[in-house]
């Protein structure tokens, strides 16, 4: 995928989100979110954002490389991710099996999102300096 | 793979970055292919062969003997 192709998704996906906030806020519909007054000014703030930071990267136009090598380690860390992903699974239902989580469905699936960018993140940098 | 990149890098009086420049890869990239930690796809050993200057393939990289 190419730079303008990245800018035209991410042109996309700020034009849907201040739509999408839009309609949420005409709508009525959500509640107060992440200190905004209800959840459709978020996403219209995530929205002028995303074109903001979209719109800079093409006028900055920072060249960056990326060759075969690092494709191949971000493939390995992918694979890294995903088997830590099966790894806090099967933790989290051992864990339960002992002692019940009480913890909403949300919040879990955010930290184990969280714990897997952060497991591809770390094993990119190591198996980038490795390979 | 074992290869000679540093070597005929250095007749052709040629800088890890300028290679780098030529082959359309990152200068860490080189770096691990004269140090034999990263093995080249097929495309970027023909690349790197004509950026040495080279006419066969096989002056820049070599397959490893395995004993059996």
């Amino acid at each position: 995928m190419n730079g303008k192709n990245k800018s035209y998704w991410k042109y996309i996906f700020g034009i849907a989100m201040i739509i999408l906030g839009g309609l949420l806020t005409y709508f009525n519909i959500g509640k107060e979110f992440l200190g905004f007054l209800t959840t459709g000014y978020f996403l219209f703030y995530v929205g002028v954002i995303t074109i903001f930071i979209a719109t800079l990267q093409i006028v900055k136009e920072d060249k960056k490389i990326v060759d075969e090598r690092m494709e191949f380690v971000a493939a390995k860390a992918s694979r890294i991710a995903f088997m830590a992903i099966l790894l806090f699974a099967f933790v989290i239902v051992i864990i339960d099996s002992m002692e019940s989580i009480n913890i909403r469905g949300t919040y879990l699936m955010t930290y184990l999102i969280c714990g897997t960018v952060l497991v591809y993140f770390v094993s990119y940098k190591l198996l980038l300096k490795v390979n | 793979m074992k290869n000679n990149i540093a070597e005929l890098r250095d007749k052709c009086n040629m800088t890890q970055q300028a290679l780098a420049d030529k082959v359309y890869v990152t200068r860490q990239t080189i770096l691990s292919l004269e140090y034999g930690r990263y093995n080249p796809s097929l495309e970027l050993a023909y690349r790197i062969t004509k950026a040495l200057k080279q006419k066969h393939i096989e002056n820049v990289f070599q397959l490893k003997t395995i004993a059996l």
